[in-house]
């Protein structure tokens, strides 16, 4: 296929129908680093493994707080991701301020994917290089979503996206049907299981190089300390999903 | 063509209301919130529309009257009912809450007010959202305030006192109805704008309820007035 003849710009369709610089954008979520999140009926995890750019770096976060009942993980371009973060942050302080209450998740990511979509469709933009995982609960239930750079987006039970996403997909297919019930705590467990899924041989989990964030119907938004990722890290070792099945 | 200078290219200021409504009284009751309005809207100190139904359904739990201009009134409405389409719009099944519409008005009739150009309306939003009542009252400054009972116009100054004796927060909605009527027939006595037919109606778990207008009962036949007992004529 003569893909370089129909993948310069936004403007031009292919003739098998698919919009290139769109697909590449794509490409882009999927070089960032790992990030995942899953939801219970009270709660929704969001774990993320940091990259640390040079031994001399600190490591780059993945999730940022858009308000108390809302978070986001993001893969692919941390600078795309800045922007759409200020956006959902400017919109639940302004729907704040109108209603004195929180802006519903579905109609937050609504906007974000409409943003998203107005930049495929124009031939001095490109779309956002950013795949964003919206965690957030409101009135409607517990929510997770994914954006992608073409302005879709979908609700997830649970989700991974990322550098080596689908070895951490495949954790979810085997055990998503526990994490209705789940606990908080099994919850992260089995997060960090499955990030444990996606990373090189050579690397290992620490508090470090590990983002958790946690949020719940009565839990504002809060990220896990080094501590509290020690002490989950270390009861990886003995995590047994099988054993939650026996106590339903 | 002369256009008049005075009213062209310029912002006006509204500095008084020309077509007015009356006084509103809403009571939160054991189960909901009832509101009553009378269906008068005068023009300065003309009864000229007498049949007004004034209530307003913002949304399946939420009711909406105010007292003040009632082309402001009419505005509003439309301004809220424009939130509630957003659900349509973003196709989320999210509708906002009785405090959502509350704190809304809040927030443009301040802006009014700080552009000196008011909505000339005290109003009153009634709903019951997840179990819970609410009540809230927004004034001409965008002043917001929520509360078991809330008046506006002159039912705020005759009327507060027939509330205190005669109502309490877990009453039944027959009861708070009464008492609505009672202060209404007081305000028809003594407000030189109020009118004797009345509209009114409540919000609970099951949704809005807004009642036909009816007629409050008035007693004018006193022996005074009719033999004029007191009257006597002049003579020079």
């Amino acid at each position: 296929m003569l893909k370089h003849l129909y993948d310069t710009d936004c403007v031009t369709w292919s003739p098998q129908g698919k919009l290139f610089q769109v697909e590449y954008a794509m490409e882009a979520v999927k070089q960032g680093s790992i990030c995942l999140g899953l939801k219970s009926s009270e709660n929704v995890v969001l774990c993320s493994l940091k990259r640390q750019p040079s031994e001399l770096a600190g490591y780059q976060e993945k999730q940022f707080k858009i308000d108390d009942h809302m978070a986001i993980a993001i893969a692919g371009l941390t600078a795309d991701a800045r922007v759409l973060c200020k956006y959902m942050r400017t919109e639940c302080l302004e729907y704040k301020y109108t209603y004195e209450s929180h802006h519903p998740v579905g109609r937050l990511v609504f906007k974000v994917a409409e943003k998203s979509q107005h930049k495929t469709q124009s031939g001095a933009k490109r779309p956002y290089g950013v795949g964003l995982l919206v965690a957030g609960i409101d009135p409607n239930g517990v929510h997770l979503f994914e954006t992608c750079p073409s302005g879709n987006y979908y609700e997830y039970k649970c989700q991974a996206i990322g550098s080596r996403s689908q070895a951490a997909r495949t954790y979810f297919e085997s055990w998503f049907h526990l994490f209705e019930k789940s606990t908080l705590e099994q919850l992260v467990l089995h997060g960090l299981s499955a990030i444990k899924k996606a990373i090189m041989e050579d690397e290992e989990l620490n508090e470090k190089n590990v983002e958790v964030g946690i949020l719940g119907k009565n839990l504002k938004f809060t990220h896990l300390n080094a501590q509290e990722l020690k002490d989950y890290i270390a009861k990886l070792e003995g995590f047994n999903p099988n054993s939650q099945i026996q106590q339903e | 063509m002369i256009f008049n200078s005075e009213f062209s290219g310029q912002q006006q200021h509204t500095t008084q209301p020309i077509v007015t409504g009356g006084s509103v009284i809403a009571l939160a009751y054991k189960g909901g919130v009832v509101v009553g309005a009378d269906t008068l809207c005068s023009y300065g100190s003309m009864a000229d529309f007498k049949n007004v139904e004034k209530i307003a359904q913002v949304s399946k739990n939420t009711i909406y009257v105010s007292s003040g201009e009632f082309s402001d009134f009419q505005q509003v409405v439309r301004e809220l009912a424009k939130i509630d389409r957003s659900a349509l719009q973003y196709d989320d099944g999210v509708h906002p809450s009785p405090r959502d519409y509350g704190n809304y008005l809040a927030r443009l009739s301040y802006k009014r007010r700080c552009k000196i150009n008011p909505l000339y309306l005290q109003n009153v939003i009634a709903g019951f959202h997840n179990g819970e009542r609410y009540l809230g009252l927004v004034d001409i400054y965008g002043t917001y305030l929520e509360s078991n009972f809330v008046t506006t116009g002159f039912a705020s100054y005759f009327c507060k006192a027939i509330i205190s004796n005669y109502w309490n927060e877990n009453c039944t909605l027959d009861q708070a109805k009464q008492v609505i009527r009672e202060c209404f027939k007081v305000l028809f006595c003594r407000d030189c704008r109020a009118h004797d037919v009345i509209q009114l109606a409540y919000v609970d778990e099951q949704g809005t309820h807004i009642e036909q207008p009816e007629r409050v009962e008035t007693k004018w036949d006193f022996s005074g007035f009719k033999n004029r007992a007191n009257e006597k004529l002049h003579t020079q």
